[in-house]
């Protein structure tokens, strides 16, 4: 069975999250500290790891950048709204993805298991992902069979979220792997880039289906 | 002083030479004698105009003339007839008296015409001061009648205490301590003092009247705004906790019986309401983040199409128009997202259901802007305004007010515009070559 380590310090938040869990097929440990949580994942590595931001000990992002020195758990973080930067820097940590609270306990079941599904990087050369086609090595892009011409950083962007197809890239990996710029200088261009691969690749680009935002913390490239 | 003697000395010698004239063309018909009394006439004409000293020189004037001109022996200032001495004595002191109280009369009707004059200023600064005319006005008018009362040609009054002119007086209106104004004159001209000792302070007190008066006008308002909000935000928060509270209620009553579908039921009640519970907080915190001051935009340059994807919500009913040449703001993303999604939700609200939305973006030379569209009753051009102050609307109308917030903390606008095809929206933007 799937273990989920639930590391939070309400006892109520702990308790609803540990009988939804359970409900869904998942078995469920908790710790209420992010001492305990480290030490709960090393002694008993887990499948998944949900991480409340706000400890008594410490920071949650903290725990995310300890856990992913000796270990590649998808972990999916907790955060509190108005608090995008604790959220942005645990996703630059290392964790995998997050919910604001208050959140749906079925919106963080479905990210529970997206993450859970993405596992390690495939290194095929070749994705597929509904009408879009992106051949990494031959640096190429088909929508609905036609080719699509992208400019250079175009397809780098794409490639990026492209790797792990579902994985919340942050603007600073993105920033990082594309431009090689740190995030700090507001002056990027990230955001009108992915407007015009929008433009390119999606049908109706206020619409959009397969490059999605993910609110104050980067992009996302699904299957529609 | 000396243009008035060039006119009251010929004028009162006038009188004098009138009634003589008077005199000499009765004398055939009545005792010379009897006539003397006409010239009371003469000093009292002079007394009403020109005081006391006048009327008194009139008098010995008249005496003089009547005794040269009309008792024998004529023109010359003896008297033939020894009682003729007491007679003009008496005369003489007739003249006199009524010449006092002329004067005296005189002078009693200039005051009540000064105290009109003063009591004008004060009228006036009432009237004005007490029914809200703002200060500035209300001294403006009062310049005039206030130089009339000091007896000068023209005064300056002005707010405050500002320094004097280099050739201006300065005389302080003051409120307690502090000068609520200043009456300027030119130093040349002459201030009654008395009037003005008499009138500034009493003005000073109105003005500080009407300042006490705003001030609790005001703060009264600002307590009926709080309690309306206080009542509104209660509400809003209330409700949906008790609608939580009941549905979980039964649902951990043993005492109640309840099939599957009733606790189906229950438990969807309790999660609707939660989610609504969560909207108003959400809401209230931004509003009072945005009146507090306290958010801070984290720039970003980002193109209307992305703003605009992520506003939208799901469904059909949205139509989106998209510019294609549109150039990017610089502007904190999730917050434009935000103000936009207020706007989108608003229309979809007030809108027939199935009515469509349209959503255009087009731009101007430094400005971006966003319409949002729908077909619902629109606005009256009554106060257009009034849409955007939270709470005015049932249901605690703040999306609108937080849309102006979060737009206008990024260097944009909203605002609401007239369209007879129904509600219409804007929100501008600088677009980013623009901003400074």
């Amino acid at each position: 069975m799937t273990r989920v380590l639930v590391v939070d310090d309400e006892p109520q938040i702990l308790r609803a999250l540990r009988t939804s869990l359970r409900g869904a097929g998942y078995d469920v440990e908790t710790a209420e500290t992010g001492e305990a949580a480290l030490t709960a994942a090393a002694v008993n590595p887990p499948d998944a790891v949900i991480l409340d931001l706000v400890l008594p000990d410490g920071h949650g992002t903290d725990v995310a950048r300890e856990l992913r020195t000796w270990s590649n758990v998808p972990v999916i973080v907790l955060s509190v709204v108005g608090d995008e930067r604790e959220k942005v820097a645990a996703l630059d940590a290392g964790a995998d993805d997050y919910v604001t609270k208050p959140f749906g306990i079925d919106e963080l079941l479905a990210r529970l298991r997206a993450a859970l599904r993405r596992g390690e990087p495939s290194g095929e050369p070749v994705l597929e992902l509904g009408e879009l086609r992106v051949d990494l090595e031959k640096q190429s892009v088909h929508f609905d069979g036609r080719p699509v011409q992208l400019t250079p950083h175009e397809f780098a962007l794409l490639r990026a979220l492209a790797r792990e197809p579902g994985k919340l890239m942050t603007h600073q990996m993105l920033l990082r792997e594309v431009w090689g710029r740190a995030y700090g200088d507001e002056s990027h261009y990230l955001h009108v880039y992915v407007s015009q691969l929008r433009r390119k690749l999606e049908r109706d680009p206020a619409r959009p289906r397969y490059i999605l935002t993910v609110p104050g913390a980067g992009y996302r490239l699904v299957q529609p | 002083m000396r243009r008035d003697l060039v006119v009251s000395v010929p004028a009162a010698a006038g009188a004098v030479a009138l009634v003589s004239a008077v005199v000499d063309v009765l004398s055939p018909h009545v005792p010379v004698l009897a006539l003397g009394v006409l010239y009371v006439f003469a000093v009292l004409s002079v007394a009403t105009f020109w005081g006391t000293a006048l009327a008194l020189a009139t008098s010995v004037a008249s005496m003089l003339a009547f005794n040269w001109f009309f008792l024998p022996p004529t023109h010359t200032l003896q008297l033939r007839q020894g009682e003729n001495w007491l007679a003009l004595a008496v005369y003489c002191s007739t003249a006199v008296v009524v010449g006092l109280l002329a004067a005296r009369a005189r002078r009693r009707s200039a005051d009540a015409e000064q105290r009109r004059r003063e009591a004008d200023v004060l009228a006036g600064a009432a009237a004005d001061l007490l029914h809200g005319t703002p200060a500035d006005e209300a001294l403006g008018r009062l310049a005039e009648p206030l130089a009339r009362a000091l007896g000068a040609e023209a005064v300056r009054l002005v707010p405050g205490a500002p320094e004097p002119a280099p050739s201006e007086r300065a005389l302080p209106v003051r409120a307690g301590r502090r000068a609520v104004a200043t009456v300027l004159v030119d130093e040349r001209l002459p201030v009654a003092a008395a009037a003005a000792e008499r009138l500034l302070p009493a003005l000073g007190a109105l003005f500080a009247v009407q300042a006490d008066a705003l001030e609790a006008e005001a703060l009264r308002r600002s307590d009926a705004l709080k309690t309306a909000l206080l009542r509104s935000v209660s509400h809003d928060l209330r409700s949906p906790l008790t609608a939580i509270l009941a549905a979980a209620g039964a649902l951990t009553n043993d005492e109640l019986t309840l099939d599957d579908a009733d606790r189906a039921e229950l438990a969807h009640a309790i999660r609707a309401e939660a989610e609504r519970l969560n909207r108003v907080v959400g809401d209230l915190l931004d509003l009072s983040r945005l009146q507090a001051g306290a958010v801070e935009p984290h720039r970003e340059l980002w193109s209307a199409d992305e703003l605009v994807a992520q506003a939208l919500p799901p469904g059909d009913r949205i139509q989106v128009e998209l510019d294609d040449v549109a150039p990017p703001v610089r502007v904190d993303g999730p917050q434009v997202e935000r103000a936009l999604a207020n706007l989108i939700d608003n229309a979809l609200r007030y809108s027939p259901a199935g009515s469509p939305v349209t959503v255009r973006v087009e731009h101007g030379a430094t400005e971006l802007r966003v319409h949002v569209l729908d077909h619902g009753p629109g606005l009256d051009g009554a106060d257009r305004d009034l849409l955007f102050r939270p709470f005015e609307g049932e249901g605690s109308g703040l999306g609108l007010a937080i849309a102006r917030g979060f737009a206008e903390v990024n260097g944009g606008q909203v605002w609401a515009q007239d369209d007879p095809t129904g509600g219409h929206f804007v929100l501008a933007l600088p677009t980013a070559g623009a901003a400074a």
